[in-house]
């Protein structure tokens, strides 16, 4: 009898050994497809509601239907603000969609995070995402470790400029190919009575950041990449030629005399989604608009994209540093004591194109992963912006996200508020060099 | 003697006049935003962000009267001069005609659009009435959730409609009428203690619920969510009965200890001398005489949680757990953009406190006196 039993648990023990070496075989998300976790649910939380909501709801509809795991999206408005505390008391979602890698390193160093390669084959990762991506998804757990705390599932791109080609075509414009050239076409617009720019940087409690965009964007034409960084970790300070710099291009646009739908005293009141409303007034708009790609929400309904509006690259001030491209996006993390076998899968499945060609095929989104079609694109200038980003000499995350939010959302965009409405550069610089947290 | 009191008549009557001007006036500070918000919610999307709505009412606006084309042949970069049909002539550059030419009878000559438009327009401030083209459009996607619509596969447009208040109307009501309710008994429990019976450490008890008015609920928070994931609370209605019941009693219990402690000595003690236990009396004397401090806490803590935010954020999540506050907050868009919807929820959403506010409404003045007298 005792050896039976002993015979019995060989038997189960080496079961159990063959049934953990064929799980290791394939992928979680392999396992998904097969059915294995048929009737579980992942939790996932985010900031984003409503349209996108949907948007998302209906990306991840033939996943759920094929593998029988039931996603719940959550979703509110606060996200950024209570993801925290929800956190620390045990009261976290399996998978969170963070906005920005500052937020996402906040809670991977507060031991809230697991790294991502647990669930997704580091092979895949490297496969699919260019090596910046997966550098962005790096942070420190409790430890000090480095982990890979999130994977890129969504992105946006910010360097363009979007026009009317055929009022364009009407008034005799070309599209500039530099900055040089783009101030002077500014100039000409203004002598034949248009208003080259619609600027908006009203945005509620984040009012601002439309104008940190602009310095980012200049700062990525007028230093390196490598200083970039410095900036954006703090080591250059705002107080510095380079950034001072940055800050008188972005006046010379803005504050020069009819530059502005407005005039500068509006840059600050405008609300962001509105201020592009006037590009598709038939008189008296305006003829420019520089934003991310998302704004393409806020136009009127019923446009053609390609024909009734179309982008230009920002283009380069000094041409040593190429066509830089900045953009932003949506990094996925799993929280520590969530790591079923369902949530894993769910995760790697948000590293693969096809759990965002439903929202492509809609536009307002782009996935930074290679294996998405650009035939997925229904909006051609997202396209367009795609193969800009896929082909730009350098490709750098929205700075403001990258650094402290005491800064990045906080003094950073106070200061270019009060720049806006009337502070000199030396106190703005000042404001915002203040925002840094003592090291 | 009959003059004196005509004058202190007349000082009683200048003082009450001018206690409701006051009063008028405060009444008016608080009712033109909400006001604002009222039209605002029966406005058409777009029109919210292009006009204020004040423009709701009638007001002058400049109406065109008609337009003159210019010849290809005019310099616009030079002085442009125009004849009107009545033969007045207009002269000026661009700029000057950009910014309008005002003529002695009214009327406003402007050139419109960039130089390449080549042409002017002349208008006159008229009179505009009534908005009239307000819609109920905005209370429909609220209660009804609003239309999202997108393409389908085949390229066709889909619509879909969003997350609406039914729901979360049943889920408000499943967190404030319980969390209304306990901490009410609870707490005329612990008045009718610490007002009428001797125990040891009474005082001492008593000091530290009232110490207890002063912890903000926000640093509660986070303890507070420790524990309850330990007991698997999170996410749950209990959770959230227990967290409003902790935070709402310390007042609740001082209201209730005010009031309670007022009543007349006589009364309990003859019912005492009867032969009626602490049960009885409590129950039989004691809630029945505290209504109005019931309900004017009631109402406090009704208004409180429907209200209530960041508690239910915290605590409940949201996804089907989803109160008015978080779906109202929702609403508004991802960006900030859904005004008129954002608006018209605040309105539905401010019915059921109204509906509370108003029934419990007679009981609430006698009530608030009722303990702020004797602390």
């Amino acid at each position: 009898m005792k050896k039976f039993l002993s015979l019995l648990l060989v038997a189960a023990m080496l079961l159990g050994v063959t049934a953990a070496v064929y799980a290791q075989d394939k992928s979680y998300l392999e396992r998904a497809y097969e059915g294995e976790f048929k009737g579980t649910t992942v939790i996932f939380d985010g900031p984003f509601i409503d349209n996108d909501q949907v948007l998302f709801e209906e990306s991840i509809k033939e996943f759920e239907e094929k593998t029988g795991i039931d996603i719940q999206y959550i979703g509110n408005k606060d996200f950024e603000s209570t993801i925290q505390m929800r956190a620390e008391g045990g009261n976290a979602p399996d998978i969170a969609d963070f906005p920005q890698p500052g937020l996402m390193a906040n809670l991977a160093a507060g031991g809230y995070l697991l790294d991502v390669r647990d669930a997704i084959s580091e092979d895949w990762l490297k496969e699919n995402y260019s090596q910046s991506w997966l550098d962005l998804a790096m942070a420190k757990d409790k430890d000090g470790n480095d982990i890979m705390a999130g994977i890129w599932a969504r992105n946006n791109a910010k360097s363009q400029v979007y026009y009317r080609p055929a009022v364009w075509a009407e008034a005799g414009y070309e599209v500039p190919t530099t900055w040089d050239e783009m101030m002077a076409l500014s100039k000409q617009m203004v002598e034949d009575g248009e208003t080259p720019w619609c600027i908006g940087i009203e945005s509620g409690g984040a009012t601002g950041w439309p104008a940190t965009d602009w310095i980012e964007d200049i700062m990525l034409r007028t230093v390196s990449p490598e200083t970039y960084d410095k900036w954006t970790k703090g080591e250059l300070k705002f107080d510095s030629p380079e950034v001072r710099n940055a800050i008188q291009i972005l006046s010379d646009l803005w504050f020069a005399d009819g530059f502005v739908y407005g005039g500068r005293k509006a840059i600050a009141s405008t609300n962001f989604g509105e201020s592009v409303k006037p590009l598709f007034y038939d008189t008296d708009g305006c003829m420019m608009h520089r934003m991310g790609n998302f704004i393409t929400a806020y136009f009127p309904e019923g446009l053609t994209p390609g024909v009734d509006y179309d982008v230009f690259y920002l283009p380069p001030i000094d041409p040593q540093f190429g066509n830089p491209y900045l953009g932003a996006g949506d990094v996925y993390g799993m929280f520590v004591g969530h790591d079923r076998d369902e949530v894993k899968a769910v995760l790697d499945f948000f590293s693969h194109g096809e759990s965002l060609k439903f929202w492509l095929g809609q536009g307002g989104a782009m996935f930074p992963g290679k294996d998405a079609d650009p035939s997925w694109y229904a909006n051609p200038t997202d396209a367009k912006i795609a193969g800009w980003v896929a082909n730009a000499s350098t490709f750098r995350f929205d700075g403001s996200d990258l650094m402290p939010a005491a800064v990045g959302a906080g003094t950073f965009w106070k200061g270019m508020t009060n720049l806006v409405t009337g502070s000199d550069i030396d106190s703005v610089i000042k404001e915002i060099d203040a925002g840094w947290p003592a090291k | 003697m009959t003059g004196k009191t005509a004058s202190l008549k007349r000082q009683q009557k200048m003082s009450a006049f001018f206690v409701n001007l006051t009063l008028i006036f405060i009444c008016l500070l608080f009712m033109i935003p909400i006001f604002g918000i009222f039209i605002t919610s029966f406005r058409q999307s777009e029109k919210i962000f292009n006009s204020g709505w004040w423009t709701f009412f009638p007001h002058k606006v400049w109406q065109e009267t008609g337009e003159i084309k210019l010849d290809k042949d005019v310099d616009l970069n030079g002085i442009i001069s125009i004849t009107l049909e009545d033969g007045t002539k207009v002269e000026g550059d661009y700029t000057t005609l950009k910014n309008g030419v005002f003529l002695p009878n009214g009327t406003k000559v402007q050139y419109i659009g960039a130089k390449r438009t080549r042409t002017i327009k002349l208008s006159e401030k008229r009179w505009l009435g009534f908005e009239t083209d307000l819609t109920l459009e905005n209370y429909k996607n609220v209660l009804t959730g609003k239309a999202i619509s997108y393409k389908g596969e085949d390229g066709s447009i889909l619509t879909r409609n969003g997350t609406d208040l039914s729901k979360s109307f049943i889920n408000s009501f499943a967190v404030t009428i319980p969390s209304t309710i306990i901490p009410i008994l609870i707490a005329a429990f612990a008045a009718y203690g610490f007002a009428w019976l001797n125990f040891r450490g009474r005082k001492a008890m008593f000091t530290m619920v009232v110490a207890l008015l002063v912890v903000p609920l926000q640093i509660a928070i986070v303890p507070v969510l420790q524990d309850f994931s330990k007991v698997n609370l999170n996410g749950t209605f209990l959770g959230i009965w227990l967290a409003h019941t902790g935070f709402g009693l310390p007042l609740a219990i001082y209201l209730l200890f005010n009031y309670i402690s007022e009543l007349p000595r006589d009364i309990l003690e003859s019912a005492f001398i009867d032969g009626a236990t602490n049960f009885t009396i409590f129950t039989q004397l004691i809630l029945p005489l505290s209504v109005p401090a019931i309900a004017s806490f009631a109402i406090f803590q009704f208004l409180w949680v429907w209200n209530d935010y960041l508690v239910a954020l915290v605590v409940l999540g949201g996804g089907n757990n989803e109160v008015v506050t978080q779906t109202l907050a929702n609403m508004v868009g991802t960006k900030g953009q859904d005004w008129h919807l954002l608006t018209a929820g605040a309105f539905v959403s401010m019915v059921i406190p109204m509906v509370v506010f108003f029934s419990l409404q007679r009981y609430f003045v006698r009530g608030m006196m009722a303990g702020s007298v004797k602390g």
